[in-house]
């Protein structure tokens, strides 16, 4: 070996061992849930790569980061998962110090239910559960009780979703959502055994598609989803049910376990700017948690009741929350007993 | 045992062939002992604790989820996946031997064949399964173009049912019996039908009596390739059934996703592999009989 190039490769080495060792962050988030410049930018602007990954379900997220050693540094849980998580020692608290953006957080997520101190969580994104249908239907479903007539041809869907499915023979019985009384909950099961003949399926957002193309008539669907199913077609609406609705909102969090936290507080901070925040809810059609940000938006987007329901309609709503395990096994034993009728 | 370090050499210990064998039989095993018996260890240990909170598993060990399994309700719902199975085994057997005889009898372009079969594995199987759901349903290819030639005035309900999934099942497995099947095949000696034709035996016959009977090695791997992964199978049932039916493998998903109960998803999903086992047992010596 020639000495000279022996001695660049001794003294390259170090250089080039910092210049590999550049900050770097990972993100697991829900789908569509970034618009298409956010995550570039951040690298841009804070000199470090992100590692961004998606995921479809609460539960996924739940359990991938539970054994504390997942590699994640920022998660984005669903409201009723952050006590849960809070409880498991899996979230950091955070220092508000840091998180100079924290007010423009709209003023019903600046205390909400699951984290009233936000010690936790900052809100992200919110929606709720209503009904998304077909204009042409003869009789317009404006409660969940109308899932229960016979006027739509067995072209109605209900959530593949024991919570969902649940939360609305509850309401339409005038029960919480998050009930755990047996009894109560066995009338909800008794219910939900009766409209199967007229369902067409349980399916989740994949019914989407279906409801476009005019299979289905009516389906039980979270509002964030009906919007981007209206968008494309003109005749499809949308009603929050008069006996109550569930309501849920997804959360940053920066995990206990994080070993980049100080990039992970410029990522949370960096969410809750207005115009990156605004970005993302018009790219994404979701509904922000940021009230800066949604008076960035256009008019037709801030005022739109879908996405952003007026206070009247939700003080029909309600939170989920975390049930306990004894409540989860008679839903999950009710839930079988209802998907073998 | 001489060589410490073998595990593995059963026939020749110490002799070179059987180190050899060992050295080679090595990376195998070990791949197994890791990757499967480890975490069946770990499922066995999960199937006799208690439930987490929050999902997980804690203390203390109970037999209590294995009583749960025999519950009425968790046997309907296992009777329901192994006839559903059942169902799709026997009519990818049915759809799979003449179609793997047409090729072990091919005179020409055999690869050609062969590799149709495989095409659809090019794809990734939800995609496939999708694009049932594009043809079955309402406003979909079939019901459409059956409309228009007024053959039918209301969409015929062909998907989110039974038979949906039936369907889906025999679509997504049927390669896995034409294989095994067309191994077996291949190999017959064509001889042999010739001699039966001299002894006498109509085609028919010859089929059933020479055909049938040798290929049965490529009839039981064929089957038991359909019939494990059916009973096992979420994903069809949840998209073609609509998830208005409830399958095994629905079941134990369910306990590891939202019901949070891993320790009785552990011992359902135990029970059902105990139950396949069984069946399959007892298939392989029905078999050995009847054929």
């Amino acid at each position: 070996m020639n000495r000279r190039i022996f001695l660049l490769s001794v003294g390259g080495g170090p250089l080039a061992c910092t210049l590999g060792r550049e900050r770097r962050l990972n993100v697991y988030n829900w789908e569509n849930y970034v618009a298409s410049s956010t995550i570039p930018n951040f690298e841009r602007e804070f000199q470090c790569r992100v590692r961004y990954a998606t995921y479809g379900s609460a539960e996924e997220i739940l359990a991938k980061v539970m054994s504390g050693n997942s590699g994640w540094d920022v998660v984005f849980p669903s409201n009723s998962f952050v006590r849960p998580m809070r409880e498991l020692a899996l979230l950091e608290r955070l220092d508000h110090q840091r998180l100079t953006n924290l007010d423009q957080l709209e003023a019903r997520f600046r205390a909400p239910k699951w984290d009233p101190l936000l010690e936790w969580c900052v809100p992200y994104m919110h929606s709720a559960t209503g009904i998304l249908y077909s204009k042409s239907v003869s009789r317009t479903p404006l409660a969940w009780a109308d899932l229960w007539t016979d006027s739509y041809q067995r072209r109605v869907t209900m959530l593949d979703d024991s919570a969902e499915v649940f939360g609305a023979c509850l309401k339409r019985m005038g029960c919480s959502i998050n009930s755990g009384d047996p009894a109560e909950l066995k009338r909800a099961r008794d219910m939900a055994v009766r409209q199967k003949p007229l369902l067409r399926a349980y399916l989740s957002e994949e019914v989407r598609d279906q409801v476009i193309a005019g299979d289905v008539l009516v389906a039980q669907m979270w509002a964030q989803v009906a919007q981007v199913a209206m968008d494309n077609a003109a005749n499809l609406a949308f009603s929050f049910p008069t006996e109550g609705f569930a309501l849920y909102a997804d959360n940053c969090c920066i995990l206990r376990e994080s070993k980049h936290k100080d990039l992970a507080y410029e990522f949370l901070n960096y969410l809750l700017r207005p115009q990156v925040a605004a970005a993302i809810a018009m790219e994404m059609r979701t509904a922000t948690a940021n009230a800066g940000a949604r008076q960035l938006l256009p008019e037709a987007q801030r005022r739109d009741i879908v996405l952003y329901p007026t206070a009247e309609t939700l003080a029909r709503g309600e939170w989920f929350e975390a049930l306990p395990g004894r409540v989860q096994r008679i839903r999950d034993r009710y839930w079988t007993e209802i998907k073998a009728a | 045992m001489c060589s410490g370090e073998s595990k593995t050499n059963y026939q020749f210990p110490g002799t070179k062939v059987g180190r050899l064998r060992a050295v080679f039989v090595a990376p195998s095993a070990t791949v197994m002992a890791v990757l499967f018996f480890a975490p069946l260890l770990i499922i066995v240990a999960y199937s006799l604790l208690s439930r987490g909170p929050y999902g997980g598993v804690m203390h203390p060990w109970t037999p209590e989820n294995y009583r749960r399994v025999f519950d009425p309700l968790y046997g309907q719902v296992l009777w329901r996946s192994i006839w559903i199975a059942g169902a799709a085994t026997a009519l990818c057997l049915i759809l799979g031997f003449p179609l793997a005889l047409y090729i072990a009898r091919a005179k020409r372009h055999r690869t050609l064949l062969l590799n149709l079969v495989m095409l659809p594995f090019w794809t990734s199987f939800l995609i496939r399964i999708y694009a049932w759901m594009f043809l079955l349903r309402d406003t979909g290819l079939i019901n459409t173009a059956l409309q228009e030639l007024h053959v039918i005035s209301q969409p015929l309900p062909l998907l989110f049912n039974t038979g949906a999934v039936i369907l889906g099942l025999v679509y997504g497995y049927l390669p896995f019996t034409v294989l095994p099947l067309y191994a077996t095949l291949e190999k017959l000696d064509p001889e042999l039908l010739d001699a039966a034709e001299d002894l006498g035996a109509s085609p028919w016959s010859a089929l059933w009596r020479v055909t049938v009977p040798l290929s049965r090695s490529g009839i039981i791997a064929g089957c038991l390739l359909v019939f494990i992964p059916c009973v096992g199978a979420y994903l069809t049932p949840d998209l073609m059934g609509g998830g208005k039916t409830v399958m095994a493998g629905n079941l134990v998903q369910n306990q590891f996703t939202t019901a949070r109960d891993w320790p009785f998803g552990a011992a359902a999903s135990l029970v059902l592999m105990l139950l396949v086992l069984a069946i399959m047992q007892i298939l392989r010596r029905r078999s050995e009989e009847l054929l």
